[in-house]
């Protein structure tokens, strides 16, 4: 498909191209280095609060510091770009173009992301990746948190752009031979979820200014001082932030629409309920944002709606995971790396949708909020569902982005590690909640059972960080000295994949 | 195939239905008392039965999948796409 590192070429060659597969890879890259990074910073959180008193980080703001960029980098610089990155590979090929839409503007909406980084990095706010007022308003420290709104402020318009151009892309250069109802359930994952971004982004753009205003004394939307409200950016962020959930784990879902059939010998088994799902979650994304914010005072009225909202996502949820589970059934498995990720991926993110229906559930919403309970169900997500997901792509596409195979054993023992080191850590976060432990502290008291459960927690991340290292070397020793892939066939499935790695689209 | 469908829109219902029927006796409730601290835990409780009975069914589905039609299974057969070489 794309052999990009087989043909050695000047790295500028690569930075400076507008290539669909070339800006792919570039997010690819980025996206993956900016995941080691925040997930060594997880570590130092980890390290912290393996027991009660100071371990390693000798002060609160410190701490704050680290899971805020922690937070943003993984949301941000690493979940968001990944999904480019596969989504500039696949997408043109997938609609049958030569490239994306914009090629130039695919190009500049990459090239803002190592500035933003640097921003966020080289700032290292400390308000958490909310930025609630009106701590963030009043208190927190500049320039970091100026540097933080604008590099958020620089991500958004990326995700704007690249948006643009996969709806653009495939909606006017769909070849006219492939309806939309034929079209890769992937494709459509990115269809859906860019929908999402131009709808949801724009608000928290328009937050992010207010807020900047606000620092800057010129307004007071948010200060109480200045009569504003700090509740209303709340509902300024969550407008953005509920339908991001979707943003991310819908492309992670398209991964696995991928992967499931391939290995299972057999086409999915409903495209239509796979479009419907997407569609579906498009829409009730939308209407579930406030459920964040039941404790924020809001009338009874209001929190039923968007508890019945929240609900309405079960559905579509439960329809992609009896399509995944239908497309194993009578299939002939072959269980390489990729298809692990993906199974672990959905029991897990089945179980982040149970918790997730207790969290909305709103009488339920007053014993976790703001507990480690609310900490475990987000990760769990977004770590259980979305990193699955995505990291059991990245080893899909590894032999035709290469040209070369990873280890197999490695790939295994990676994942091994990654599930067992997730359920040690964000199950015991649920039921830490329930012990009564908030989230967001960097010490606590020696009560045995949150000692305890820190400590399992603790070593669950460490499982988890000696996977990400295997996985880091496993990347680059195979990109360089691995097997040279069968590129007709990878995996040994047998039969020829859709679309056939000759389909490479020319370079401009 | 369809009996599991059936078996899914059972379990689904079983979910939702005393999230909903809390949401509408909340509202009923004038003037009486109400331990709220006992009531939310005991939802809590019952939708935690819930959720593992579910998840137990979901995850015990997904491991007989995998057990049964992993392809070293020895009643694993070809599907019938393979012939073809396209799915």
């Amino acid at each position: 498909m794309v052999l990009e590192l087989q043909k050695p070429r000047p790295i500028w060659q690569i930075m400076f191209s507008t290539h669909h597969t070339d800006v792919g890879l570039l997010y690819l890259i980025t996206s993956l280095a900016f995941m080691f990074m925040g997930g060594a910073l997880a570590l130092l959180l980890r390290v912290e609060l393996f027991s009660p008193g100071v371990q390693l980080i000798a002060d609160s703001m410190t701490y704050n510091r680290i899971f805020t960029v922690h937070g943003t980098t993984l949301i941000f610089l690493f979940i968001l770009p990944s999904a480019s990155a596969f989504g500039n590979y696949l997408v043109p090929i997938m609609v049958r173009f030569k490239d994306m839409a914009y090629p130039k503007l695919n190009a500049v909406a990459f090239w803002m992301i190592p500035p933003a980084g640097a921003l966020i990095w080289l700032g290292f706010a400390d308000f958490t990746w909310y930025a609630y007022p009106t701590y963030s308003v009043v208190s927190a420290p500049g320039p970091a948190a100026d540097m933080w709104i604008f590099g958020l402020k620089i991500l958004g318009v990326s995700s704007i752009l690249g948006s643009i151009n996969f709806v653009v892309t495939i909606m006017k250069c769909k070849h006219p031979d492939l309806p939309l109802s034929k079209m890769p359930l992937l494709a459509w994952a990115y269809l859906t979820s860019s929908l999402i971004t131009l709808v949801a982004v724009p608000t928290f753009a328009a937050a992010l200014l207010m807020l900047l205003t606000d620092r800057l004394g010129a307004s007071g939307f948010f200060n109480p001082a200045m009569g504003g409200d700090p509740i209303a950016y709340q509902h300024l962020f969550w407008f953005t932030f509920h339908p991001e959930v979707y943003i991310l784990v819908i492309p992670a879902i398209g991964f696995m629409y991928e992967i499931f059939p391939r290995f299972s010998r057999k086409p999915i088994f409903s495209h239509g309920s796979g479009v419907a799902a997407f569609t579906l979650l498009t829409i009730v994304g939308f209407a579930s944002w406030a459920h964040h914010m039941y404790a924020t005072g809001m009338s009874f009225t209001e929190k039923t709606v968007f508890m019945v909202g929240t609900l309405a996502a079960v559905p579509a949820s439960a329809m992609h995971t009896f399509n995944f589970l239908a497309t194993m059934w009578g299939g002939r498995i072959k269980f390489a790396t990729p298809i692990m990720w993906a199974v672990g991926g959905i029991a897990l993110f089945f179980s982040a949708g149970a918790g997730g229906v207790v969290n909305s559930a709103m009488p339920l919403d007053f014993i976790t909020h703001d507990s480690y309970w609310v900490v475990g169900h987000f990760h769990l997500f977004v770590m259980g569902t979305i990193l699955f997901g995505t990291v059991g792509f990245v080893y899909y596409f590894f032999p035709y982005v290469t040209g070369r195979m990873y280890s197999e054993v490695l790939g295994k023992v990676h994942f091994i590690l990654s599930f067992v080191g997730t359920v040690l850590v964000f199950f015991t976060q649920h039921i830490l909640g329930l012990f009564g432990m908030p989230r967001r502290i960097y010490d606590y008291p020696a009560i045995p059972e949150w000692v305890q459960m820190n400590i399992i927690i603790s070593i669950g991340a460490f499982i988890i960080g000696i996977g990400m290292a295997i996985f880091l070397w496993n990347l680059i020793w195979s990109s360089a000295k691995g097997k040279p892939a069968d590129m007709d066939d990878p995996f040994g499935l047998g039969g020829k994949y859709y679309f056939p790695y000759q389909a490479k689209n020319p370079s401009h | 195939m369809k009996l599991i469908i059936g078996l899914g829109v059972i379990l689904g219902l079983i979910a939702v239905l005393p999230a909903a029927e809390q949401v509408f006796a909340a509202g009923s409730e004038v003037g009486e008392y109400l331990d709220r601290k006992a009531a939310i835990w005991g939802l809590f409780y019952r939708l935690m039965i819930i959720a593992f009975t579910v998840g137990t069914v979901v995850s015990g589905l997904i491991v007989w999948l995998v057990l049964r039609f992993r392809e070293s299974n020895p009643k694993a057969k070809p599907t019938s796409y393979e012939a073809s070489g396209s799915w």
